[in-house]
């Protein structure tokens, strides 16, 4: 099997089996704004809007060089935001005018 | 729980990240367009930090004392664990693996990092990254060793990968001198590490976690 065809049999997201090195023990406490994301992906299930395998095709979507950068409630975010385009309930537009509003009052989030 | 957070916790200027307020800016437009209810995310932040390895060890513990339970938590995982009157918030189904002489199990989600989040809470950082998804199924003596778990050569080990309606619990074996234990006092011994099937539950490690 050549190299592309290497490539074409595995998604980006699909490690299972591949060379990797040590395991590292590594674990943190979400930051607030992560366990919102999470809380955000259950909420998302239970309204039918992006259930758990449309959640993780978003992100496989992103592609390898997407992935590989960003962390992965970052991740999570950018694909529910793709996929709420490509559903039609949001714009691009509107999450730009939101977040520009957002970022301009450069003030700690209120949780609501 | 009081989960309302005004500590500031990001950048030098207290600036949300842009995925920060990504998040903030997704959830406002949401519930602006009634898609998702105003409360509902606070919620359900609730529910997960109601979710810890402590809900799984209470389990576990009771299939030690109850064969009865344990033969019904093998053949549903799920029903069983809602007879504790613990609920499945996510919709998945609970396979629990029993540990034998003969029989270690481990768990993994190669794909992505599908959990048993009702019964343990969200997963560890390691359980997510590439290392871990990419090694359990294909060297699992060699990853169980790193994480300080010997498995004989005449033990198999079974390595399960999740998906996301499917998700497994490992019931591990009850360590020897334990017989006179209470519930509580073998719940106490059950850590989230032995649940995912990376080590086993001994008397001489109490729950860190």
């Amino acid at each position: 099997m050549n190299a592309s065809q290497n490539l074409i049999q595995r998604l980006p997201t699909e490690l299972g089996g591949l060379p990797a090195s040590p395991i590292e023990r590594v674990e943190h406490q979400l930051l607030p704004w992560e366990k919102r994301c999470h809380a955000l992906a259950d909420v998302l299930d239970y309204h039918k809007l992006i259930n758990t395998e449309e959640k993780r095709c978003g992100v496989e979507a992103l592609g390898a060089e997407i992935v590989g950068a960003l962390s992965y409630y970052e991740r999570w975010i950018v694909a529910f935001a793709n996929i709420l385009f490509r559903k039609q309930l949001l714009t691009p537009e509107e999450l730009a005018v939101k977040m520009d509003e957002i970022a301009a009052r450069h003030t700690r989030e209120e949780n609501t | 729980m009081h989960i309302h957070d005004h500590t500031p916790i990001v950048g030098p200027d207290d600036a949300p990240s842009y995925y920060e307020v990504m998040e903030t800016a997704v959830r406002k437009l949401l519930i602006e367009k009634q898609l998702i209810g105003p409360d509902e995310i606070r919620r359900q932040i609730e529910v997960l930090d109601s979710r810890t390895p402590a809900l799984g060890a209470k389990v576990i513990a009771k299939a030690w004392l109850d064969p009865e339970f344990r033969a019904r938590l093998i053949a549903n995982g799920r029903r069983a664990c809602e007879e504790l009157g613990i609920t499945f918030y996510d919709d998945t189904e609970l396979i629990v693996l029993e540990n034998t002489d003969k029989i270690h199990n481990l768990i993994v989600c190669t794909l992505c990092s599908c959990y048993p989040r009702p019964v343990l809470g969200l997963p560890p950082d390691w359980y997510k990254l590439k290392p871990y998804r990419a090694r359990a199924v294909k060297e699992p003596r060699k990853v169980l060793a790193e994480f300080g778990t010997p498995i004989d050569d005449d033990v198999e080990i079974r390595v399960s990968d999740s998906t996301s309606a499917v998700r497994y619990l490992v019931l591990p074996q009850r360590p020897p001198g334990t017989e006179k234990f209470t519930e509580e006092e073998l719940a106490s011994l059950v850590t989230r590490d032995a649940m995912i099937g990376v080590t086993k539950v001994s008397t001489e490690r109490r729950n860190i976690q």
